[in-house]
């Protein structure tokens, strides 16, 4: 039996590493994750303060600095993004449909495990005499053999992230189980939230990618231990190895993208007041993007000159059209509504402005024609910079400012956020923006120094600045996490932002143990809001048909 | 009432003379969008600034009108004092949900038509005059001039170097070449940055690039591709001289003994070998 007692710290740390609870599990993936982009981004900074002028010497040797650069993007993708989409997956899916759990709460628990110690191993490369890999986070073959990269950092990078992403893949699976199985009475998919939409299409892509990438890098690392020759240059071994990874490496872009999208779609409407615009063109987007993410992996490739270029640039381009229709669906949720701007609100529109910019270059990088003298340019860093981080890191944001009341029963001091918010947005624009006009005169990614007749010396200050404050951006976010818990005052509400739509806005804030003790009618997506606003529910969900003629909206 | 302010279209390009001038950006630099070079640096390159630039003013357009959007709605329908709580719970608009799918996949249908144009000219393999092999190493250049029989081997850039010293391929002026880009270790790119292009450098197999350069002169070239840690060391030049200068240099290679050609062998005694890192090592290549 459970007593409600203050537990020992002895019991607390068992309790947490030995839970099955779907929320529980979901803050280890998202505190892990967090560290990880703490991480991350002091190498980011290094990396930065490395560039602010040609020649310097910060990072002592290029060695290192690759392996930087390399374990930046290998963290930011795989320890840092990829599991906060099962952390947010994890805590809010279940609340969304109606679950007392996930399908599987001990296969959820042995996936975090397995992306806990996959990643750990990973990472460890620091811990040995050469150093953590240092190919890249692509690994190209043949500079990821051993003839080219010997060190044991290789071989931990390898296997680390194969044990990762064993775990990603169960979480996959754990997550559509759940969402086709676990349903509440009347949780009919086409009432489900956006978010929960997300979580299922991100898994269909996770159990599509990841284990070809599972079988790459145990290709790989058999090639490095065991003299296996897969990757071999004298059997076409390096494009093999770039359709492999690419194979997995774009719809990995898209495992990162929609479940934020899906963040920002239950934000939207609860700040404006008003339903999300167009449910069921979202949802069709949602899949389009996903199936056509499956076709342009090549689009990677343009420059190796053996992809068939003309069907990767076709549908690398049509992917803006189900992108657009997203953009337009968000403005399309504010138009005609009542709009505040409360911090998870402000991130939202951090991440669209952002977003838009970033769909730009994209469509710019689509055509080979352009593509041949950007590729492998800072043009191409500032680009994915745009898309993953104005997706993730603004997303993950609006979401832990949303939700945080939701997951600790306490609300974040908004004014810290709104200092929070306006020193990244204002860093993150004043480090990327200046980044496509340094790819554009010629600045390759990669390079760990660059010539003084180069000129691209004060680019690279003005990026090293923003990266900076960027940096501190952090400091408002961690100081608004401490006093919240000291101080913050407890909501003791189910929806503290008066407008919530989705079902997890039904429950207790914090939420109970098997999360509901009773569920209200679900006869629209928005199951709360009905529940809280009967007299603007959607015509659906009124108990009793209006006797009055209803307002054309 | 008196009349609102009302603005003036005539006032755009005012802003865009205004914004060109207080950024320091010459006119030269707006009109290639920012691209780096002159005209006409290669056959290609004007085919590229052009679909650039035109791409970017579409894109821009389109940019304006979701950002535009997008800032209209957030302060038309900010939430004022006195306003009902709940505004109507509008859902859908099939017209504009149409539109807003539509006229992206016209444009995507307009840009890729424009693309499949542009880079099939530039893909396509051409009767050559000249044929000169590069082959990639870890990290510098060699230059094979298959119509000459004469090579030159690069080392790559030293931390006291001088950009002079860096490995130079000499292109005859207005003459048709197809490169051969080859590679004795792992995956280079070979990037001159003027030509608006560069192409992947792959052991084990040949990748082929064609051009005509137009404009005498001196063009810097980086290698693009991750290849280990003296990578953003891989720099080389490329002249573009007249066929009087390009004689010259074929012969001044021939007179330091540079004759024969380089493969992409690791195991040939003949070639540079980041093993055996000393310039002139190699009694075959002394210059």
């Amino acid at each position: 039996m459970i007593i409600e007692a203050k537990k020992s710290k002895g019991r607390i740390v068992v309790d947490w590493l030995t839970t099955t609870d779907h929320k529980k599990i979901g803050y280890l993936y998202l505190i892990t994750a967090f560290m990880y982009f703490m991480i991350a981004g002091v190498m980011a900074l290094l990396i930065r303060a490395q560039l602010a002028m040609p020649g310097l010497t910060i990072i002592e040797t290029k060695e290192q600095y690759n392996q930087l650069f390399t374990m930046h993007g290998t963290i930011m993708l795989l320890m840092f993004a990829t599991p906060l989409f099962a952390g947010f997956a994890n805590v809010l899916m279940p609340l969304q449909i109606g679950a007392p759990d996930v399908a599987f709460p001990r296969l959820n628990a042995i996936a975090y495990w397995f992306y806990f110690f996959g990643s750990f191993i990973a990472v460890a490369g620091f811990f040995t005499p050469q150093g953590a890999a240092g190919f890249g986070w692509f690994a190209y073959a043949p500079l990821s053999s051993t003839t080219f990269s010997p060190g044991l950092g290789g071989d931990l990078w390898v296997f680390g992230l194969a044990l990762s992403g064993f775990g990603t893949i169960m979480g996959g699976v754990n997550f559509i189980t759940t969402i086709i199985t676990m349903r509440a009475p009347g949780m009919t998919m086409f009432r489900m939230p956006i978010f929960t939409w997300n979580t299922l299409v991100t898994s269909i892509l996770v159990i599509m990618c990841f284990p070809p990438l599972a079988a790459a890098l145990f290709a790989l690392g058999a090639d490095r231990k065991f003299g296996a020759h897969i990757f071999d240059p004298a059997n076409g071994g390096p494009m093999l190895w770039q359709h492999l990874f690419w194979f997995f490496g774009h719809p990995e872009v898209y495992i990162l993208a929609l479940p934020f999208f899906g963040i920002v779609s239950e934000i939207f409407p609860v700040f404006s007041r008003k339903p999300v615009f167009g449910y069921r063109t979202l949802v069709y987007a949602t899949i389009a993007i996903a199936a056509l993410s499956m076709t342009v992996w090549a689009h990677h490739m343009y420059v190796t000159g053996s992809v068939l270029l003309p069907f990767f640039a076709f549908t690398t381009m049509l992917i803006a059209v189900p992108t657009g229709v997203k953009i337009f669906n968000w403005i399309g949720t504010m138009w005609r509504g009542s709009v505040t701007f409360e911090t998870p609100m402000l991130w939202s529109l951090g991440f669209l402005t952002t977003f838009i910019f970033g769909g730009l270059t994209g469509v710019i990088l689509a055509s080979p024609a352009l593509d041949f003298h950007l590729s492998d340019s800072y043009f191409v860093v500032a680009h994915f910079h745009y898309v993953v981080f104005g997706t993730v890191v603004f997303a993950m944001f609006a979401g832990f400012y949303f939700w945080w009341p939701k997951m600790t029963g306490k609300m974040l001091n908004e004014r810290l956020g709104k200092i929070h918010f306006w020193m990244l947005f204002v860093g993150f624009h004043v480090t990327f923006l200046i980044q496509h006009w340094l790819g554009v005169i010629g600045m390759p990614r990669r390079y760990a120094t660059y010539l003084e007749g180069d000129g691209f010396t004060w680019m690279n200050q003005v990026s090293t600045a923003g990266a900076a404050l960027l940096g501190l951006s952090m400091l408002p976010f961690l100081w608004n996490v401490w006093i919240t818990h000291r101080n913050g005052v407890k909501v003791e509400m189910n929806d503290p932002w008066g407008y919530g739509r989705s079902l997890e806005w039904a429950t207790g804030s914090p939420v109970p143990r098997h999360n509901f003790t009773s569920i209200p009618r679900i006869r629209s997506e928005s199951p709360a809001f009905d529940l809280n606003h009967p007299e603007f529910a959607s015509p659906e969900a009124k108990p009793v048909a209006p006797k009055k003629e209803k307002v054309k909206a | 009432m008196p009349r609102k302010p009302r603005f003036k279209w005539a006032a755009l390009p005012v802003l865009a003379v205004l914004i060109a001038s207080l950024t320091g950006c010459s006119s030269q630099e707006i009109s290639r969008g920012f691209l780096p070079g002159v005209t006409g640096v290669t056959n290609h390159t004007e085919r590229i600034v052009s679909l650039w630039t035109g791409s970017w003013i579409v894109l821009w357009a389109v940019g304006i009108i979701a950002w535009g959007l997008m800032f209209w709605a957030i302060i038309v329908y900010r939430r004022r004092k006195g306003d009902a709580e709940i505004p109507p719970q509008l859902r859908y608009n099939m017209p504009i949900e149409t539109l807003f799918t539509i006229v992206p996949f016209v444009l995507v249908l307009g840009f890729f038509a424009l693309t499949a144009r542009d880079m099939g000219e530039i893909e396509k393999p051409v009767a050559s005059d000249y044929r000169i092999e590069v082959i990639g190493k870890q990290w510098s250049w060699d230059f094979n001039y298959t119509n000459n029989n004469v090579f030159d081997s690069g080392i790559q850039y030293q931390e006291d170097g001088t950009e002079a010293e860096l490995p130079t391929l000499y292109l005859p002026v207005n003459r048709t070449v197809e490169i051969d880009l080859i590679s004795r270790d792992v995956i280079h790119s070979f990037w001159v940055i003027d030509f608006l292009y560069k192409k992947d450098v792959f052991p084990g197999r040949v990748n082929k690039m064609y051009m005509t350069p137009q404009v005498i002169g001196e063009y810097k070239g980086k290698c693009a591709e991750l290849c280990g840690e003296f990578h953003s060391m891989m720099l080389f030049n490329v002249k573009v001289v007249s066929q009087a200068d390009y004689d010259a240099h074929v012969s001044d290679l021939k007179e330091q003994g540079f004759t024969g050609q380089l493969t992409a062998d690791p195991k040939d005694p003949n070639n540079f070998n980041r093993n055996n890192n000393l310039p002139g090592d190699n009694p075959e290549i002394k210059g």
